[in-house]
């Protein structure tokens, strides 16, 4: 190809790179939608994961049961928010749930146990959540069916002040959306 | 000869007391022996409200850990005046007779009293008073987290919001007026924004991901805050009227807790990027070298920048027990100052004492001489105070 298609190729990649960046100016406000619109490419940021989204319409404390793949809950080591090797297995059950269970949803919720410090806490649930997402997304689950949602040490799954209460808190447990 | 001289019970004592001293000094605050201890204020009032009037006075003026509250006849200060329904009209001399102030407080008769209190400590001390102070928390006293209200010496502390979901992270505004913190009524942890005046309450910060921890800029005009929206738990800086965050921190850790330099161009919060949670202080306007505050301490969280800028408070887990440490910003060294627990402190206005929660009781510590009284609020289940300046 000569030299001025290749400028105005260029030229309209440029522009259309320019559009993209229009994004990046757009009002997160409060005010906003609900999602307050979707990152584009320009903003993930390579020491981040998988944006976060949040299930329209649905209710995170009516509309989830999270019996279904109680089994699933995947525990974490202490102020950690990596997926034990133990843990790995179950996130391939519920991949494979998934697989024979076409078009269902998941809510992925992240807790901490109470030895630390509440706002901490909510961060480190929020990771662990995050960390079950990007690893099913790793699987071939498609992120878009997968949600989050901290709890930090607020909802224990175990009250009491033992090691083994601990251990059983720090979770991300797998909920599965309600068809509407 | 000369050897066993060195011996003798004199030197013995000496050297003896210099090793001791050196090492308790190590482990104790530096005591600034310009800070005024022991001031005698005496109190004359009267006034049909003059009784209670100088019951709330003295504990005030007693609460500052500096002054002595004493009878009439004494003192090295004089407080006199009338105290009634409207307010309180109050004069501050010294013992020589020389007038400090003559002021009137309107307003009800217990925040007049504490209007009072903190011009007397003022006068007095040089620093400002806390008296007047608001103290928000959390409590799950009814069975769900709800956010509480009150003055700062625990009186009228009342709860307001009655959601029944979990409500988290206050942070009053310096100057009282609003209150920001985090609550689940919309089944996420969203950031709402509280009117103290008028009541009103709106949801400013509602991205997918979490959205928590908000604190004030010093002018009330940002709130800085916590937000996941990007795929990690970072620092943002958002308007307090809504709009777009400006994002301060990338790393791959969990950013958490900001809190305002008092000149407000920079933030300290909390980052577990290196593994476990540490203290950084970055700018405010843009993403930044993270500067680590080395504490000696292998879990840091919850810091708080006091009022004059000279120390930042944090929470440390020690022995699996919480406790509370203060880092001095121009030395660049740290100490803890509790020794039977506490967490999630927060200045009051004179940069000496802070309020913390332990085991669901708060408590206003003075970091001088390392106190700590209970704050009776008549709530239970208390944590995460925040107090205005």
């Amino acid at each position: 190809m000569n030299k001025k298609c290749l400028g105005t190729l260029l030229i309209i990649a440029t522009l259309a790179l320019a559009a993209c960046d229009d994004n990046k100016d757009k009002n997160y406000s409060g005010m906003g939608t609900e999602n307050g619109g979707l990152p584009t490419g320009d903003n993930v940021d390579l020491n981040s994961g998988i944006p976060p989204t949040r299930p329209d319409g649905i209710n995170p404390d009516k509309d989830v049961n999270y019996s279904t793949l109680a089994a699933d809950t995947v525990y974490f080591a202490f102020d950690s928010s990596t997926i034990p090797g133990a843990e790995r297995a179950k996130l391939g059950a519920v991949a494979d749930w998934l697989k024979a269970n076409q078009g269902r949803s998941l809510f992925l919720a992240g807790h901490a146990d109470k030895r630390g410090t509440p706002e901490y806490n909510r961060a480190l649930g929020e990771r662990r959540a995050l960390a079950v997402r990007e690893y099913l997304a790793g699987l071939g689950v498609p992120a878009a069916s997968l949600y989050t949602n901290s709890y930090g040490s607020d909802r224990p799954a175990v009250q009491g002040d033992t090691e083994e209460a601990y251990a059983k808190n720090r979770r991300v447990e797998i909920g599965v959306i309600i068809k509407p | 000869m000369t050897a066993l001289k060195l011996f003798n019970p004199l030197l013995r004592s000496i050297l003896l007391a210099v090793l001791f001293g050196s090492i308790t000094v190590g482990a104790q605050a530096q005591v600034n022996v310009d800070v005024p201890t022991n001031i005698r204020v005496g109190i004359s009032l009267s006034g049909s409200g003059s009784s209670a009037a100088t019951e709330v006075l003295s504990a005030d003026l007693k609460r500052t850990g500096m002054i002595s509250p004493v009878g009439a006849g004494s003192g090295d200060y004089i407080a006199s005046g009338e105290a009634t329904d409207s307010g309180v009209t109050g004069k501050l001399v010294k013992k020589t007779g020389e007038e400090v102030f003559s002021q009137t407080f309107s307003g009800k008769p217990r925040a007049a009293v504490h209007q009072f209190a903190d011009a007397i400590t003022k006068a007095v001390t040089g620093l400002p008073g806390f008296a007047s102070s608001k103290l928000a928390f959390i409590s799950d006293a009814t069975g769900a987290k709800e956010l509480y209200l009150g003055d700062i010496d625990g009186y009228g502390a009342h709860a307001i919001t009655h959601d029944g979901v979990i409500s988290a992270s206050p942070s009053l505004s310096h100057d009282g007026s609003k209150l920001t913190y985090t609550s689940y009524k919309s089944g996420y942890p969203d950031i709402y924004l509280i009117d103290l005046s008028s009541g009103s309450r709106n949801r400013i910060a509602f991205f997918p991901g979490i959205n928590s921890g908000p604190a004030f800029s010093p002018d009330g005009s940002q709130i800085a805050m916590t937000l996941s929206k990007d795929g990690n738990p970072e620092v943002y800086v958002m308007p307090a009227s809504g709009g777009s965050p400006t994002r301060l921190t990338r790393t791959r850790g969990a950013e958490t807790s900001p809190s305002w330099s008092p000149t407000g161009d920079r933030l300290v919060y909390s980052s577990d990027d290196r593994g476990s949670p540490q203290l950084f202080i970055s700018s405010s306007t843009d993403v930044s070298e993270m500067d680590h505050l080395v504490t000696g301490n292998s879990y840091c969280t919850k810091p708080d920048w006091s009022p004059d800028g000279k120390l930042i408070c944090f929470t440390t887990r020690t022995g699996g027990q919480f406790q509370i440490g203060v880092f001095d910003v121009a030395s660049r060294t740290a100490h803890l100052i509790t020794t039977s627990g506490g967490q999630d402190p927060a200045w009051a206005a004179d940069s000496r004492h802070l309020v913390y929660s332990n085991n669901g009781h708060l408590y206003l510590l003075d970091v001088v001489s390392h106190q700590s009284l209970p704050i009776d609020t008549a709530v239970g289940g208390a944590g995460e105070p925040t107090v205005s300046r």
